[in-house]
């Protein structure tokens, strides 16, 4: 077992070092999120009311908001690595890479837009 | 090289036989980290229920508790346990710490997450 992880030829150094980066952070937003959502939120959020006090505390929105960003961005470079390992054309993966940032900024967009909607309902 | 990917490959990641345990590692990585990413993709989806409104959330955090749906979350924390922990030797050994020992750390963090995952098991199944 002596292979390390490195950067794969169409990845380079500065994706690899971001994804490797972001996997920590995930980690350590997963666990502030478990914490916060499963054991110190009264129930779970196991309800809409109460998922709506969560969100009164301001505090809540641009953690959940910055988890969101870090989690999607770890996601489609991950998806994208998966990708390499398929050895696709220079040509599919500019396709892709479109693709990626779009499909990203789709989903960041659309969980920025449910954090204000459910902020603004508090 | 031994143990590298390639495209014609990828159909012998489901292939049991003769493997290295970097190379198990590196199928878990990536079967988990695919089945977490088609997850984030639902849970998205599921969060929209919040904008319907309460009826809509609330029915369908009923749906969450039924034991098909619960078995589904059980497989999603076991992904998510094992991708998390075998991502932090792969963080480690990429900045040149435990490059040595990255067989044992694999071994005691897959021991760690097979304990997280049945203490996951028993809250979620027992534990009510």
């Amino acid at each position: 077992m002596n292979n390390i992880s490195k950067p794969k030829a169409g990845e380079g150094t500065t994706l690899w070092l971001v994804k490797i980066i972001l996997g920590g952070l995930v980690i350590a937003f997963l666990v502030l999120h478990f914490i916060v959502n499963h054991l110190i939120a009264p129930g779970g959020l196991l309800n809409y009311q109460a998922v709506l006090d969560y969100y009164s505390n301001p505090i809540i929105p641009i953690i959940e908001g910055l988890f969101l960003i870090v989690v999607i961005a770890h996601c489609l470079l991950g998806v994208r690595s998966v990708i390499l390992d398929l050895n696709p054309s220079k040509r599919l993966l500019k396709i892709l890479d479109i693709v990626f940032v779009l499909g990203g900024s789709i989903a960041v967009g659309y969980g920025i837009w449910l954090l204000v909607i459910l902020t603004a309902r508090t | 090289m031994k143990n590298q990917p390639a495209p014609s490959k990828f159909m012998r990641w489901f292939d049991p036989r003769f493997r290295q345990m970097g190379t198990w590692a590196f199928i878990l990585n990536r079967v988990t980290g695919l089945g977490l990413a088609l997850y984030l993709l639902l849970h998205l989806f599921m969060l929209s229920k919040l904008v319907q409104g309460e009826t809509a959330y609330n029915d369908f955090i009923a749906l969450a508790k039924t034991p098909v749906i619960k078995v589904g979350e059980m497989f999603v924390i076991a992904a998510g346990i094992i991708h998390g922990l075998n991502g932090i030797r792969i963080g480690l050994t990429s900045f040149g710490i435990g490059t040595r020992y990255q067989k044992q750390m694999f071994i005691g963090l897959m021991v760690v997450s097979l304990i997280l995952i049945a203490g996951f098991a028993y809250v979620m199944f027992l534990g009510e």
